[in-house]
């Protein structure tokens, strides 16, 4: 290291680097990697530090290519330092090879985005107003015929149609189709599940479902089986809901099972009824 | 694996090669100097200066002593390797468009455009001693091409003929002691862009604009294979260990701006040589390939565009593990 390490700089002189030139370029050689330091302004007049490493690697070559090594540079690059100059070689981003493995993809004509930039040859691109054929309505054949005034007639029509509908911003809910799911909610029965759906109410705290299950799939196939449990215990809370597949089979379970004793308690059955809103 | 970007020159890359053992590569483009590298790193050993317009081609001798180079400055200029200074330089009536050593070096040919009311014409130089001397020597052999221009050039076997590959697809082999036609065949339909030899010289790849490239016996001029793409292919070279070849190439370079970089087009694309059929792709250039090199130990290949960047691209294990499929129908 050179002596100068001893005297001490004075803050005052290290302002001065700071706001002044930049510091020097450094090069460590060590390890086997040699690591190449240097500072410049970018494009926003800000301060980087670029940091490359380059590997040292020892290769063993024939004769000729070791006598080329020694040769110097020249041309342009007679100023060069030995190893690479960063303003003409550069390392590019990782790229590696696709490999294409069907028939398919390798015979597959590409020119799919070139049709955009054509112009559309077999496409009519203009069609007429009157008569929709292709050509210019100028030149029309049916120009002052009554097939115009129909025509004229129900295009005006349109636009008066088109005017009807405003350009503000509908919330989806308000919109045309959206209405019906809205106000479908607050129709009684209108939910077609609940058309077949039956509450069994008095149920055994120790009801479960296997047991509900024999109990109803006697009187025809069940779509959906619900028995309401205590979260904490598992327990049963008294009432099970059946969706039947059939109405006709709901009403039979209705039927029978109301009054029926299970479990040493007596079953209240009844048609399930939507949720009432508040 | 992270390709090497050799940013030397200043405008589109026209002919890329490597030297024999493959420790330089050549590069020469659309602006005055042609550019020499160390193939391992991408560090510039020099540029050759003197030219004064575009460098079409450039060629290298057995030994890496010396560089032929052809330019749109009417001029051949032969260079020293070692120093980078240029020994020779040979007026011609119109722009260089190939040029060429022989195997051995004793020879090298060059051919002219046909241009400014000058015909295209080939010549074969004696290239034993290179020194100022060649600038003045008159040619061994020259004689005319009326019918079409040349657009490359290789050495047949043992120095005894030369192909030549032309505008209108078709390849002439020249016997050189004579200057006669022995053979003369059109299997392309458009421009022939590139000749390359195999690592044995038996055979050899054309490139051409009727986006097709196939490959030829040396000395019957046989068609043995060909490999079909949707583009203009530009260069094409064989693989000395593989049975593989790439292809480069693109959309002309007038017609660059109203395509896209999409998938396909600028990719340099790896075919099978003996199935014909296209297993991978490289990504990298931002313009049509012009000029495509293998090294000779195989194991990377560089390619020069009309971007004006040579990609040095070695190839990932994944390239040698891969086998082509051959049993499928």
């Amino acid at each position: 290291m050179p002596v100068a390490d001893d005297i001490q700089s004075s803050w005052a002189d290290e302002v001065e680097i700071d706001l002044g030139a930049l510091p020097p370029p450094s090069e460590v050689v060590e390890n086997g990697l040699k690591v190449v330091t240097e500072y410049k302004y970018d494009n926003d007049n800000k301060k980087v530090k670029i940091v490359r490493t380059y590997k040292i690697e020892k290769r063993v070559v024939s004769k000729s290519i070791a006598k080329r090594k020694t040769w110097s540079k020249f041309g342009d690059s007679a100023t060069d330092k030995p190893g690479p100059n960063p303003a003409t070689t550069n390392v590019s981003e990782d790229v590696s090879m696709q490999f294409i493995s069907s028939k398919e993809e390798s015979q597959r004509p590409d020119d799919g985005d070139l049709d955009g930039l054509k112009p559309p040859t077999s496409r009519v691109i203009f069609k007429c107003r009157t008569c929709q054929g292709e050509h210019w309505t100028l030149s029309c054949p049916f120009q002052n015929s009554e097939l115009a005034q129909a025509k004229a007639n129900e295009a005006a029509k349109a636009a008066d149609a088109k005017a009807g509908t405003t350009n503000k911003y509908v919330a989806p809910f308000l919109r045309e189709g959206g209405a019906g799911r809205g106000t479908g909610r607050e129709q009684p029965g209108a939910r077609r599940d609940d058309v077949a759906a039956i509450r069994i109410s008095n149920l055994s705290n120790f009801a479960v479902e296997a047991d509900l299950e024999d109990l109803v799939k006697s009187f025809g196939p069940v779509q959906k089986l619900y028995l309401a449990k205590e979260k904490s215990t598992g327990h049963c809370k008294g009432f099970a809901y059946v969706h039947f597949k059939f109405r006709a089979d709901a009403a039979k379970a209705i039927q029978l099972l109301n009054g029926h004793g299970y479990d040493h308690l007596i079953l209240n059955v009844e048609w399930s009824k939507p949720p009432q809103n508040n | 694996m992270k390709p090497l970007m050799l940013q030397g020159h200043e405008r589109a890359i026209t002919q890329i090669k490597y030297n024999r053992e493959g420790d330089l590569l050549f590069s020469a483009a659309k602006d005055s100097k042609p550019n020499v590298w160390w193939s391992l790193n991408g560090e510039r050993l020099g540029t050759f200066n003197g030219h004064g317009g575009v460098v079409w081609c450039l060629d290298v001798d057995w030994q890496t002593i010396n560089l032929i180079t052809g330019g749109g400055d009417s001029s051949c200029r032969l260079w020293d390797l070692e120093t980078g200074k240029n020994i020779a330089t040979i007026k011609t009536k119109s722009s260089v468009r190939t040029c060429n050593f022989s195997f051995s070096a004793y020879q090298a040919a060059y051919t002219t455009d046909r241009a400014m009311g000058h015909p295209c014409e080939v010549f074969i130089i004696d290239t034993r001693t290179i020194d100022d001397s060649i600038s003045t020597q008159s040619p061994i052999l020259k004689w005319e091409i009326t019918d079409s221009k040349v657009t490359s050039m290789v050495w047949g076997t043992l120095d005894e003929t030369i192909i030549t590959g032309h505008e209108t697809g078709d390849l002439i082999q020249w016997d050189l002691r004579t200057g006669k036609k022995v053979h003369s065949i059109k299997e392309h339909t458009h421009q022939i862009n590139d000749m390359q030899l195999s690592r044995d010289g038996t055979m050899f790849i054309t490139a051409s604009k009727d986006q097709t490239s196939k490959l030829f016996d040396t000395s019957s001029l046989e068609l043995l294979k060909e490999y079909k793409t949707e583009r203009p292919v530009n260069s094409a070279a064989l693989s000395p260990i593989l049975d593989h070849v790439v292809l480069g190439g693109g959309q002309d370079a007038m017609e660059v701006t109203t395509t896209s970089t999409r998938q396909g087009k600028f990719d340099a694309r790896f075919f099978h040589l003996v199935f014909e059929e296209e297993f991978g792709r490289v990504k990298g250039h931002f313009g049509p390939i012009n000029s495509l090199a293998f090294h000779p130990d195989g194991k990377s290949y560089a390619s020069g565009g009309e971007d004006g960047y040579v990609r040095v691209q070695s190839f990932d294990q994944s390239y040698f593990d891969y086998t082509f499929d051959y049993n499928r129908d």
